[in-house]
């Protein structure tokens, strides 16, 4: 893919970011929309900023880009303040939600305008190379109105990395207008650009989907506070906190009132684990496909380690080596209120009534206050 | 397509078709007919072909009146347009002031006419008018009554002050539509004042820019009430446009034949500038591949 003649063959120099204590209150109301949030970005990484609506991820992208000051905190890019400076000093480019592009010039010009300061032979070289790269070269000399949605959009991520010494580019969840079946090649396209460049890109998303295939690590922002930065493979066998545990994955994690006693771990009386942490009550968490469902009948009724529950319902969701595969929905068979149990396993002979549940006791989770704790699963052998 | 299934359906078009053939196509036909006859009375009636065009077109105080009409509507299209424009990007997005800065704006909108020729009349007075009697307390001679170059002055001031803020509207109106996104990325981009208003703004006025230059045109092509009132066509004849002039000739005179002609051109005229205006900015529209 790469040719000699090529403008971008020298990856692109872009910044390594450090948020440290970043405070921000919108004028008038009662919640710092985000708290001492700190945040660092690796040079040339693909970082995913995942939320709910709310979560401040706007606001957090505003502040990083400059279009907001930021009262209270630190943001450094290469290790120089810029708290201070203009947008375009602090040299960040950001593609939006739908394309923002310059409805009266052409590809070509939107392309080379946030690299007018250059001579127009180099800008022409540059343009003409991002626009191959995204499959939009055909497109240069048109004006955006006579483009689709996704050429569109990806005419303003190619605007993005037209200027030479772009230090950060901010994605807003770029995908949002795209239809369904153009995300995921969208997604690939940008990924691979990234990668090629070496450009440090933060992307901001609700959609888990999209945060967990695009991103080298995923901060999950929740109530201005940044919860946990990880890998995807981290946030998903790991989570340092409830909602990242119930945020990620799909279905999210189960979590289930409990305690842990001497290394025990209890719920209702029966033991579903190892951890090796304070004694207390806590709250258990394991992911749907780190739990399998026997119906009480067979042979593991009531053995040590399962946890009775009553089976509500299945769901299918395909066959795994011919035999029916889906999500079986259970609930607690006592006390925990109207909590649903979620299970993904093959679906022969689960039927409605009592069965026992029997969770992989390396990847057991325990939190406390919303934050994990045991670091150290017992039986994990490591 | 598919036949129509009842043909009596096409009944359900007749009051429009009627409402459109009392109210548009039957007077404008009358107008037709008028013009191609000379009458003396209900009775006696003379056929005369194109003769009242040709004589209005060769009138000279019909075509100084187009002129000075030409000239009026672009004077006062060149300085609406640019500070309507102005105006309407100076007003807030949003905020508590700006439910009364633009109940303000309409002001001047909603004063009948004639009230806003009076009104001129009065404040441009050299004697009493507070704008007149300051200018000449400045030491310029300014007299509207006797000078046509200051009749016109305080015309255009007039037409200034009171068609501005429809520009304005529609123009503050066309920029609240203006996604926030498009002045960040600009912002992003480096792009200065100008360069916001050149690249971001004036493309996505375009539309509502395009309906104000047709209402202003339109407008101020038939312009009648304020210069009666202000000027009364004078000093001389140096403010006398179109539609003064024909009044004078269809309502003074009762040159029916003449005055049927010429109200035939006048709004041959006005259809002329307004295609001439909008096909040429679709076609540049249709140069946008």
């Amino acid at each position: 893919m790469v040719l000699a003649n090529r403008v971008f063959d020298r990856k692109l120099r872009m910044a390594e970011i450090q948020l440290s204590g970043l405070t921000f209150r919108y004028p008038g109301a009662e919640d710092a929309t985000l708290a001492d949030l700190s945040l660092s970005v690796r040079r040339g990484e693909a970082h995913a900023l995942l939320g709910s609506s709310g979560a401040g991820k706007s606001t957090l992208l505003n502040l990083l880009s400059g279009l907001l000051p930021a009262p209270a905190g630190s943001i450094f890019f290469d290790g120089g303040d810029v708290g201070d400076l203009e947008p375009w000093a602090r040299k960040v480019t950001q593609v939006f939600q739908f394309p923002v592009l310059y409805e009266a010039m052409t590809v070509a010009e939107n392309l080379a305008f946030p690299m007018r300061e250059l001579p127009a032979a180099e800008q022409r070289r540059r343009a003409e190379d991002v626009a191959e790269r995204l499959g939009i070269a055909v497109a240069l000399k048109v004006r955006p109105a006579g483009l689709t949605l996704v050429q569109k959009q990806l005419v303003a991520i190619g605007k993005a990395l037209m200027r030479p010494d772009v230090s950060l580019v901010l994605l807003d969840e770029p995908l949002t207008a795209a239809e369904p079946e153009h995300k995921w090649q969208l997604r690939q396209t940008l990924r691979a650009l990234q990668a090629d460049l070496g450009a440090t890109m933060i992307y901001v998303t609700h959609d888990q989907t999209e945060a967990l295939t695009f991103a080298d690590r995923v901060s999950v922002l929740h109530e201005g506070r940044i919860l946990q930065t990880g890998t995807p493979e981290a946030l998903v066998a790991t989570p340092d906190h409830e909602h990242v545990g119930y945020f990620v994955g799909s279905p999210g994690m189960n979590l289930l009132d409990g305690e842990i006693r001497s290394g025990r771990c209890l719920v209702n009386g029966a033991e579903i684990g190892h951890l090796q942490a304070a004694d207390g009550p806590c709250r258990f968490g394991f992911r749907p496909e780190w739990a399998t469902l026997t119906v009480e009948s067979e042979e593991e009724s009531a053995t040590a380690g399962t946890l009775p529950v009553g089976v509500r319902a299945t769901r299918t969701l395909g066959t795994v080596r011919g035999v029916p595969h889906g999500l079986v929905i259970a609930e607690p068979i006592s006390g925990q209120g109207d909590i649903e149990l979620v299970t993904r396993q093959d679906l022969d002979r689960i039927v409605a009534g009592p069965a026992a549940l029997r969770i992989d006791p390396d990847r057991l989770l325990a939190f406390r206050d919303g934050w994990r704790i045991g670091m150290e699963s017992v039986g994990s052998g490591s | 397509m598919n036949e129509p299934l009842n043909n009596r359906a096409w009944l359900g078009v007749l009051p429009v078709l009627l409402i459109v053939a009392f109210s548009a196509v039957i007077p404008l036909m009358t107008v037709v007919n008028y013009s191609v006859q000379d009458i003396f009375d209900v009775n006696t009636r003379l056929f005369v072909g194109l003769d009242w065009y040709r004589e209005t077109l060769r009138d000279p105080r019909f075509l100084d009146a187009l002129l000075r009409q030409l000239t009026f509507s672009g004077i006062v299209l060149a300085i609406e347009l640019p500070l309507g424009v102005l105006v309407a990007r100076s007003i807030p997005r949003d905020g508590r002031w700006v439910g009364l800065i633009l109940v303000l704006l309409a002001v001047p909108l909603l004063i009948p006419w004639n009230v806003v020729g009076t009104i001129w009349q009065l404040f441009a007075r050299p004697d009493i008018g507070l704008l007149g009697q300051l200018v000449n307390e400045l030491g310029v001679p300014f007299n509207y009554t006797a000078s046509p170059a200051h009749a016109w002055v305080t015309l255009v001031m007039m037409d200034v002050w009171h068609w501005t803020s429809l520009v304005a509207l529609l123009a503050f109106s066309g920029l609240t539509a203006i996604p926030s996104a498009c002045y960040q990325a600009a912002v992003m981009d480096g792009a200065n004042t100008w360069q916001v208003f050149r690249h971001v703004e004036l493309p996505r006025l375009k539309a509502v820019l395009v309906i104000a230059v047709l209402l202003r045109l339109m407008d101020s092509f038939m312009i009648y009430t304020e210069p009666f009132v202000l000027t009364g066509g004078g000093p001389g004849n140096s403010t006398t446009f179109l539609s003064q002039y024909l009044t004078s000739m269809a309502v003074g005179q009762f040159d029916l034949g003449p005055a049927a002609a010429f109200s035939v051109l006048y709004f041959l005229v006005v259809l002329l500038l307004c295609w001439l205006f909008y096909t040429s900015v679709i076609a540049n529209r249709g140069n946008e591949p």
